[in-house]
């Protein structure tokens, strides 16, 4: 990066979900469309901006969403189906580190762990089937299976967005799916 | 007068199970949890607290979205899956947008029945088509699956829903998933 540009979130491209297909198809169009869109909901705004909780009394930022997003991939898609990582930002005695930890945060690393952790992600999930099932962690018992996980990570996707589309609003008016 | 109460949107139950099935199964069981949770988001509140927008400059309120997944349950399902030669509520040629904005006048006890019964009439729809069905939307001139159909209504629900956090929370500081 030249010397004194500011660095701001990356402009992206988007591709809708496919209309017409099988279930996986749809199902990974829809979830890679909502990747994008998370970021799309970024793109073009400073560290400054990102980090800004704009919708109180809500603490929640642009930035902690896309931190959110990485160690979300990371549990769903490597960590719950049995891969041996830890979560990047969270731990036991400090669980909401993706949302609370902004502050001192590293916007351009952060990033680039996000579009790390979804490639890993696509890598991991293309082992599964959806319906390869995984037992819980927590109460209930019981299992869960891939193809929850994946509609699950869509709603989980979309419902951050639309926290996206408002905390975006207030920020710079500019709105859009 | 003994008696006068005001209306208040009612309290909710919702189901988050289960974690297993095919997938129509577990499409409906997300499909239904978004509607439900769209209406917790609403328990408890009068008329006029769903009527107001809280994240401004936005203006979407709480009656509006319930006002709008009225109108997206009956297009997408009833319209388009079903082919019903139906019109619309609460939009208009002079209003497109008459879901969100015509409030002033409207009765929210009426509109949150009219959901309900929406609500019903999508899942008799539902019930009677493949998934694998397929339609072309004359707007759009694309063929459409009832599968991409219930996966859109998913992520449009949830997309909502992180609207309808963000609204609610402003209003009287209520959270939760």
């Amino acid at each position: 990066m030249m010397p004194g540009m500011t660095w701001t979130a990356p402009q992206i491209d988007r591709t809708s979900a496919p209309t017409v297909g099988d279930e996986r198809t749809i199902l990974e169009g829809y979830l890679d469309y909502h990747r994008q869109t998370l970021l799309t909901k970024c793109a073009g705004l400073t560290e400054e901006q990102l980090k800004t909780a704009a919708a109180p009394p809500s603490n929640l930022t642009l930035l902690g969403l896309v931190r959110h997003m990485a160690d979300v991939e990371r549990w769903w898609f490597r960590r719950f189906p049995g891969e041996d990582v830890p979560a990047r930002y969270s731990s036991e005695t400090n669980e909401d580190g993706d949302f609370d930890d902004v502050a001192d945060a590293d916007p351009a690393a952060d990033f680039a762990a996000y579009e790390e952790e979804c490639q890993a992600a696509r890598r991991a999930a293309a082992k599964l089937s959806l319906e390869q099932t995984f037992p819980r962690r927590r109460p209930p018992p019981g299992e869960i299976s891939v193809r929850w996980i994946y509609v699950h990570m869509i709603e989980e996707y979309a419902r951050h967005n639309g926290h996206a589309d408002l905390l975006r609003e207030r920020i710079d008016g500019s709105t859009g799916q | 007068m003994t008696g006068m109460t005001t209306w208040t949107a009612p309290e909710v139950d919702r189901t988050f199970e289960p974690y297993v099935g095919d997938e129509r199964e577990l499409l409906l069981v997300f499909l239904d949890f978004h509607r439900q949770t769209l209406l917790w988001k609403c328990s408890g509140l009068t008329a006029e607290q769903l009527k107001t927008a809280t994240v401004e400059p936005s203006t979407l309120t709480l009656l509006g979205l319930v006002r709008h997944m009225t109108e997206v349950e009956r297009g997408w399902f009833r319209r388009r899956v079903a082919g019903q030669d139906i019109g619309r509520i609460y939009d208009s040629e002079e209003n497109p947008d008459g879901d969100f904005n015509a409030l002033a006048d409207a009765d929210a006890e009426a509109d949150y029945a009219a959901y309900l019964a929406e609500c019903q009439r999508s899942r008799e729809v539902l019930a009677t088509v493949p998934l694998d069905h397929t339609f072309v939307h004359p707007r759009h001139q694309k063929e459409m699956s009832v599968r991409w159909v219930c996966l859109h209504m998913i992520e449009e629900y949830a997309r909502h829903n992180g609207h309808a956090d963000l609204i609610r929370e402003r209003i009287d500081g209520a959270t939760g998933e």
